[in-house]
């Protein structure tokens, strides 16, 4: 045997990859020839060193987010008869399609996230909803989805003023089960919007809000799509949204839940002058 | 039972998760790019799900997210790399020429990581399967396509180009 070949062979040798009569010959050439032997020993360095200090990448958690969450979309493709029924022609617009909410039930989401926000222009619900939706999804990819991050609504509320010529709500939900997560600034039809983010299991909830046109309050009908579900209301002169991809049941307990806390006598000067 | 099969997914693929993303992270680097390869890589894993006998998920999901990294890097703006030539051996080791924006940015990476960067991708995917995933040589083959003995030779110069880049030589380093 050469040297030439033992050298071409101790990276195999180093794994424990060559048959073992070959790894014998191997250790007994190594035995005798320095110039081998030192070979085997860079050779070996070479490997501890890369396997020390080779980066292992921890997968964002906003990936796993959403990986579960289009597992979910693609699973409730699948037909099913129960599906199909519901599928013709809601009449009533509002309707929750309950395909998706027993989807999500069933299938243990992973991730879903809630926001709520708020613009001073008149626009018909539909385009808003979009808006609002396009923005859920888009706080979902990586670093989108706080710019103040913190679990303490006395970081979260302060950190708007001055960003925002209105001052968003801010509840604590978390005995509820809802912590907060954070808040982001962001647009919805060109306007800057209020954006706090609360958890619920590994789901996000966003909570959109903006001073509306006019005051009053009302409470529009649940809206679905694409999985995610949305509610909408307004109340005390602003306009509210909160999507998720959390199962309808519970995101509308927790759109009661922040009308509770928003009522004007439990929190009554929610705007900066 | 379609939830009954996403559950056994998500208890058998999902946690395969870090590895899935580390894999794709050091063969395309931009860590967006490697989100939706990952992404991506999930979606045909549940869509071939069925097909999976259960056996090996690791060097089976690691196989569709490392084909999707090529489909990625194919269809995607990369720049062209330069293949240099190794004379004695007659095959290249294909070690890719930096450009002026790999210079700028490689002064944040470690030395490793550099020397990483400059290896072809068929040495890279499999110095990264070995070393980082630590899967054998007959896994490694079966997550590229590559004869057990090309796994082998490839090894063999990956480690000699890190040992030559990394200064490690008759057993100590630098």
């Amino acid at each position: 045997m050469t040297s030439e070949h033992v050298r071409d062979e101790l990276s195999a040798y180093v794994d424990g990859e060559l048959p073992p009569d070959r790894a014998m010959e191997i250790a007994d050439h190594l035995t005798s020839c320095a110039e081998c032997a030192s070979d085997y020993a860079a050779m070996l360095a070479t490997v501890r060193t890369v396997r020390a200090e080779i980066t292992h990448h921890r997968a964002p958690d906003v990936l796993r987010a959403r990986i579960r969450t289009s597992l979910r979309e693609e699973a409730r493709e699948e037909p099913r008869d129960t599906v199909r029924r519901v599928a013709v022609g809601p009449r009533r617009r509002w309707r929750i399609p309950w395909n998706a909410v027993a989807a999500a039930m069933l299938l243990v989401v992973a991730s879903s996230g809630i926001t709520m926000v708020a613009t001073s222009r008149r626009t018909s619900d539909v385009p808003v909803a979009d808006a609002v939706l396009t923005s859920h999804i888009r706080s979902l990819m990586p670093e989108h989805l706080t710019d103040v991050r913190s679990n303490d609504q006395h970081n979260v509320k302060p950190w708007f003023n001055g960003r925002l010529d209105f001052s968003p709500t801010v509840p604590r939900l978390e005995e509820q089960g809802f912590p907060l997560l954070g808040g982001r600034l962001d647009y919805v039809h060109g306007r800057p919007v209020a954006v706090v983010v609360y958890g619920r299991r590994q789901h996000v909830i966003n909570v959109f809000s903006w001073p509306a046109a006019d005051g009053g309050s009302t409470t529009k009908a649940p809206q679905s799509r694409n999985g995610y579900h949305l509610e909408h209301w307004r109340q005390g002169g602003v306009e509210f949204w909160a999507v998720s991809d959390l199962n309808a049941g519970e995101l509308h307990a927790f759109a009661e839940l922040l009308r509770r806390a928003d009522a004007p006598s439990a929190a009554p000067s929610q705007y900066a002058p | 039972m379609p939830e009954s099969t996403l559950e056994s997914f998500e208890r058998t693929i999902l946690p395969l998760l870090d590895d899935a993303y580390s894999l794709a992270r050091h063969l395309v680097r931009d860590e967006h790019d490697a989100q939706d390869i990952v992404q991506e890589a999930y979606l045909r894993a549940w869509r071939h799900y069925a097909a999976f006998r259960g056996d090996d998920a690791r060097p089976w999901l690691l196989t569709i997210v490392r084909n999707c990294s090529y489909t990625w890097h194919r269809s995607s703006r990369r720049r062209d790399t330069v293949e240099y030539v190794d004379q004695e051996h007659g095959a290249g080791l294909g070690l890719q020429r930096p450009t002026d924006a790999d210079a700028i940015e490689s002064s944040d990476r470690s030395e490793l990581q550099q020397a990483l960067d400059q290896l072809a991708p068929e040495f890279r995917e499999t110095l990264v399967l070995r070393e980082l995933q630590d899967l054998s040589y007959k896994e490694i083959a079966r997550v590229t396509g590559a004869p057990i003995g090309t796994v082998m030779s490839r090894l063999a110069r990956a480690r000699r180009h890190l040992q030559q880049a990394l200064g490690i030589g008759a057993g100590e380093r630098r």
